[in-house]
Formats: C-alpha cells, sequence, structure tokens
C-alpha cells in the first residue's frame, strides 16, 4: 500500500510538472511562430568551422561545375565523365577524390554565373585541386529565350526522360526534329514551350555566341579568382546535329566558333586547359550520343574522360 | 470536488497496473537504438562521401535538388517543397551553420519530427483506446458505475487520469530518445543554432522572420506543440472508446484514421477540403522547422483551430453518450 502511495505521488507530480513545462512550449512556440522576430544575425553564431583536411600531397580533389553534361545526363550507369575521370585517375593507384558534382540539367552560362556566387559553391571551389567544368551547350543550341530562366528552370534535355520511343525509331529522319531534341515525341511535351528546329538556324546559333563568350570569360575569371590554385579543365562543345543533314554545316559552324572564343579565352590563363571534343563525336554519333541525340551515352563520356585523365597527368 | 482526486488516483493506479506504460516504454527502448543506429550509418557513409566536410555535403544535396527541379515529370508541389528546401538549406549554409550537427540533441529533434503524426499518437493510443472499453469487455464498468458517484465525474477522472499519462509519455519519448541516442552521438549539443521563423509563401521563403534559437529552446517548443498534438489524439481516442463496446475495434478505427493521414498527407494536395480532416493536421511541428503544410491553405492557427475543434466535439460527444447511456452486458 505504501508502495502504491508512493508511485501516486511520483507519478502525479512528474505529470503535472510535465504538463506544465509542455504547455509553456506550446504558448512559446505558438507565439514564435505566428510572430516571428526576425533578429540581425550577428556574430554570436558558434564558428564550428572544422578546419579541412589537408590535402594528402599528390591527391587530386575535383569538383565538377556546369550543365548535364558535367551531371552525366544520358550515361545509363549515372557516372558521367566526372566519375569516370575519377575512375580512370585512381585505377593505377593514383589518388583522387570527388569533392562534389554540381553539375545542373540545363544549365546556361548565366545560370552558372548566379550559382558561382552562392557560398557553398564557393567553398568547394576553394577546397577543389581540379574544377572540370562543362558548360556552353545550352546557351548555343537551346536560343537565348532560356537564358531569363535562370538556374534549372526549364525543362533540360531531359535526360532522365529518355523514351525507348526514341531509340526504337532508329533513324533520326523518321523522328521529327523537335520530338529529337526533348528526347521524346513532341505530342508528349506539355510544358513550356521549347525552342524548336525552326530557332536552330545558323544565325539563331550565332546570336548567342558573343554575348555566351563574353559570360564564359567572365566564370572563368571568378574560378580563378576564387581559387587561384586549382588547374580548370574545360570540356569543349561537339556538334549533337551532325546527324541531321541540314544541321551540320552550320552546327559544325557554330561550335567550332564556339570552341575558339573558349580557346581564345583560356589561352590567357597559365593553369587552365581546353578539352577538346568535337572529333571525338564527328561523324561518329550514332556510337557515342544516348538515346536522346543530345548527351553522351555511357562510352562517349568515357572518350572525353580518357581525354580528361590524360590532361591532368 | 473533494471526490475527484481520489477517483483520478484509483484511474491512475489502474493504468499503472495494466502495464500499458510499461509496454509503451519497452516499445520506446527497442525501437530507439534501431533508429539511432540507422541514423549512426548514415552519418558514417556521409562520412566517408564527403570527407566530414558538411558544407560539400549541403551543397551537393542543394545541388541534387536543384536537378530534380527540372524534370517534367516530378508534381509541381513536390517541386515548390522542394524549392523551399533549397532555399532553407542555402540559408543554412549562408550562415556557416550545420542543420544536421550530430548529436544526441540533433537526433531527439528530428526522431520528433518525424513521429509527431503517426508514431507518438501509436503510443497515446495504446493507453487511450481501453479506457472506457476495455472496462465494458471485462465488465468492470457496472461496478464502476454502482458506487454513488456520478457519471460525468467517473468519466472525468478518466479523462483527466489520461491527460496525465499523455504529458508523461511525451515526456518519456524526449528522455528515452535522448538517452540512447546520446550513446552513438554525444550527449552534448543543447546549444547548437537551429534556425526557425521560414515563413512561407508559395514558393518563396520570406526570409525576414528567421531567427536562431538555441536547440534546447527549440526541443521545447516542439514538445510543447507534439503535447498539443497527443492531447488531441488522446481525447478522440477516448471518444472511441466511448462509443465502441470492444478495445480491438476502438483501436482499429483510431490506427485506421491515423494512417489514412499519413496516406492523406502524401497525395491529397488536390483535395483542399481533406485540411478539415484532424489526422491531415498533426505534423504542427513542421511550421516549427518551415516545411510546407500538405495541403495549400494551412497555417499553425489554422491547424490549431482544426484539432481544437474536433478535440471539443470529442469531449462532448465522450460525456453526452457515456451520461446518457444505458449500460447493458
Amino acid at each position: 500500500m505504501k508502495d502504491a502511495k508512493w508511485t501516486w505521488r511520483s507519478v502525479s507530480l512528474i505529470s503535472v510538472a510535465a504538463t506544465l513545462l509542455l504547455i509553456v512550449g506550446f504558448v512559446y512556440a505558438v507565439g514564435d511562430i505566428i510572430n516571428p522576430q526576425g533578429e540581425a544575425l550577428t556574430g554570436s553564431l558558434p564558428q564550428e568551422t572544422a578546419a579541412p583536411v589537408p590535402a594528402a600531397a599528390g591527391e587530386v580533389k575535383i569538383l565538377a561545375l556546369g550543365d548535364s553534361l558535367a551531371k552525366g545526363t544520358g550515361d545509363n550507369s549515372g557516372s558521367g565523365f566526372v566519375r569516370r575521370t575519377l575512375d580512370g585517375l585512381t585505377k593505377d593507384g593514383g589518388q583522387a577524390q570527388l569533392l562534389g558534382n554540381m553539375g545542373i540539367n540545363g544549365l546556361t552560362t548565366a545560370g552558372l554565373q548566379t550559382k558561382l556566387k552562392e557560398e557553398g559553391v564557393q567553398y568547394a571551389l576553394r577546397q577543389a585541386s581540379v574544377v572540370l567544368v562543362s558548360i556552353g551547350g545550352n546557351d548555343l543550341f537551346r536560343g537565348s529565350d532560356i537564358l531569363g530562366n535562370g538556374i534549372g528552370g526549364e525543362a533540360g534535355p531531359a535526360g532522365a526522360d529518355q523514351t525507348p520511343a526514341a531509340d526504337a525509331e532508329g533513324s533520326t529522319n523518321a523522328v521529327e526534329p523537335g520530338g529529337v531534341l526533348d528526347g521524346k515525341p513532341s505530342a508528349l511535351v506539355t510544358s513550356t514551350p521549347k525552342p524548336n528546329e525552326d530557332e536552330l538556324t545558323p544565325e539563331a546559333l550565332l546570336a548567342a555566341l558573343p554575348d555566351a563568350a563574353k559570360r564564359l570569360g567572365e566564370i572563368l575569371e571568378t574560378i580563378a579568382g576564387i581559387n587561384p590554385e586549382a588547374q580548370v579543365y574545360y570540356v569543349g562543345l561537339y556538334n549533337p546535329f551532325g546527324d541531321i543533314e541540314d544541321l551540320l554545316v552550320p552546327g559544325n559552324q557554330a561550335v567550332t566558333a564556339w570552341n575558339s572564343a573558349a580557346m581564345d579565352i583560356i589561352n590567357t590563363h597559365s593553369n587552365m586547359t581546353l578539352v577538346p571534343t568535337f572529333d571525338l563525336f564527328n561523324r561518329h554519333l550514332d556510337k557515342y550520343l544516348s538515346s536522346d541525340h543530345f548527351h553522351p551515352n555511357g562510352d562517349g563520356y568515357q572518350r572525353i574522360s580518357e581525354r580528361i585523365v590524360q590532361a591532368i597527368r | 470536488m473533494t471526490n475527484l482526486l481520489p477517483l483520478i488516483r484509483n484511474e491512475c493506479t489502474k493504468i499503472i497496473k495494466k502495464k500499458r506504460f510499461y509496454v509503451i516504454l519497452l516499445i520506446l527502448l527497442v525501437l530507439v537504438p534501431m533508429f539511432t543506429y540507422a541514423q549512426m550509418r548514415i552519418a558514417e557513409r556521409s562520412r566517408d562521401k564527403f570527407n566530414s566536410d558538411w558544407r560539400l555535403e549541403i551543397q551537393q544535396r542543394i545541388t541534387d535538388n536543384q536537378n530534380s527541379l527540372s524534370s517534367d515529370r516530378i508534381p509541381e508541389e513536390w517541386k515548390s517543397y522542394r524549392r523551399i528546401f533549397i532555399q532553407q538549406l542555402q540559408y543554412y549554409l549562408d550562415h556557416d551553420v550545420n542543420p544536421n550537427e550530430p548529436s544526441g540533441v540533433t537526433f531527439t529533434r528530428e526522431f520528433l519530427d518525424n513521429s509527431v503524426s503517426l508514431f507518438i499518437p501509436l503510443l497515446i493510443m495504446a493507453v487511450a483506446s481501453d479506457l472506457v472499453s476495455g472496462e465494458r469487455t471485462t465488465g468492470t464498468i457496472k461496478m464502476l458505475l454502482t458506487r454513488p458517484v456520478r457519471r460525468w465525474k467517473v468519466l472525468f477522472s478518466k479523462m483527466a487520469a489520461l491527460l496525465m499519462f499523455v504529458s508523461l509519455i511525451v515526456l518519456s519519448v524526449f528522455v528515452i530518445s535522448y538517452l540512447i541516442s546520446g550513446l552513438a552521438f554525444g550527449y552534448k549539443g543543447f546549444n547548437i543554432p537551429v534556425f526557425t521563423g521560414f515563413q512561407l509563401s508559395g514558393d518563396t521563403v520570406d526570409m525576414s522572420g528567421v531567427h536562431s534559437v538555441p536547440q534546447w529552446k527549440y526541443l521545447l517548443m516542439q514538445g510543447g506543440l507534439i503535447w498539443f498534438v497527443s492531447v488531441v489524439v488522446a481525447l478522440l481516442a477516448f471518444m472511441v472508446s466511448v462509443l465502441v463496446r470492444s478495445t480491438a475495434a476502438s483501436i482499429v478505427v483510431m490506427m485506421a484514421a491515423l494512417i489514412a493521414g499519413t496516406i492523406l498527407t502524401n497525395m491529397a494536395a488536390a483535395w483542399s477540403t481533406a485540411k478539415y480532416l484532424f489526422m491531415v493536421n498533426l505534423g504542427l511541428t513542421g511550421y516549427l522547422a518551415g516545411t510546407p503544410a500538405p495541403i495549400e491553405g494551412m497555417t499553425l492557427p489554422f491547424s490549431l483551430a482544426v484539432l481544437s475543434v474536433w478535440g471539443l466535439a470529442a469531449i462532448i460527444i465522450s460525456f453526452a453518450v457515456f451520461t446518457k447511456r444505458d449500460i447493458l452486458n
């Protein structure tokens, strides 16, 4: 009986105390959520900055920046040239580490500029010793009307949405060009209007070039400013439309113009390298492009990564 | 009034004697180590991948979420959820605060966030669902009602005992998850800043109200909100146990309602009147963390109002039915 009394006392005391505490918390929470008091964030926040581990000598720290190519869209294994480069570097016992892959589908030069202003990206850049950049394809091939959408705002070439249909139809001529670009039959495209075949004229391709090239220069400048030590490898463009008769010549011209503009910029920096890909894909599009006819497939990425490994070593 | 306290005491003793509360403690003691272990594995893996640099990890999470925004197949609601999530992560990154600093306190905070809408209500039900129906199943209700005590007092004492145990359950969830996860992650971390006050409007987050609170204060606020949710669930389960004769049926009714709630929150965005159901409104802690509500138009005052109405209705129905009904067996 005495035991029961003791139990009752402790249970009632604890529960009443807990109830009061929880009610206080409840009132406080409601007040805080309904009427939040914003505060100027002062330096009072504890600096829990764990000092980054210093790089082991000879270890390559890779950071990838850019568009869907950096992300690896079209590679069924999901590796892209970034992971494949990493694999290539570590294969013979070399030390390499991937800090992060900041590739975003559909990113344009303007989008990358915004992204470079982000603290997290800058932080990752400062840690890197090798920066792989792939950018510009979306500026060139996807019309300038997209630029306003900012980062990843528009539907990318939708590598994730590859339909087997595009593959099955085989001959590219049988597929409506608009559908080819999106990687799926155009009837299924329900999202915002995308640049179609009509805009892929030589003039349109070249029109976007001067502005985009200027932005590319600024981007590389920014990267060098954030981390002057890092080696920057810029992945040149290839012409994904070489198998469409009307687009072969203008596409080649535009891509060559872009690559030479990029080369002009890169040559002014001592620790930057342009990794050409034009020759890897020219005349081999059916072998090295994925079913969306825009992004490389696994083998295509493998070829790019071999080039990059050669450049880094 | 004088004979209420002995009645409440009597009911408390009954709950303790039935060992329901110990079962709840046992469930917690078994499950929390499992969650802790899972969390530990996640932490280990990301440590391997990102070389224990949380900034790189957060940045990669931001990038991954941005990438998923461009996919046409992802429903628009998920996209806006991710846009909000990105902005919050960015805020943490910009202010150099690790949102997932591993510690026992952080684990407790996340555990409470995840358990508010299903796990804790289930624990509450374990006590609440057989308070009245259990007496009917065993026939002891007749003994209780033949005493010279008015019926509403009997019911009131049961309800009071229930509310006492609700507080105890919320408290023990906190204490047990803190003590056990502390073994793995350390017991420090009460002063780590957590950001709250994200005001959501559509896709964008209004950062003007954002402020940092030390984690202990955040836990206190969380506890308060969870307590409110638990009280409402307890009252509803109590009502069901008054209405339904068998304990099993009463548990099934409440379980079905709660599970329906979790399913609905995942897919009800298009059916906006679902927001008047109590089970969709259980995730009160989401308002604290700044996660978007499952259905557009839900705010904290709205959810509180909905829950209060359901809770009050449950009280009224329980008393009306219990005092009027004939007890036959």
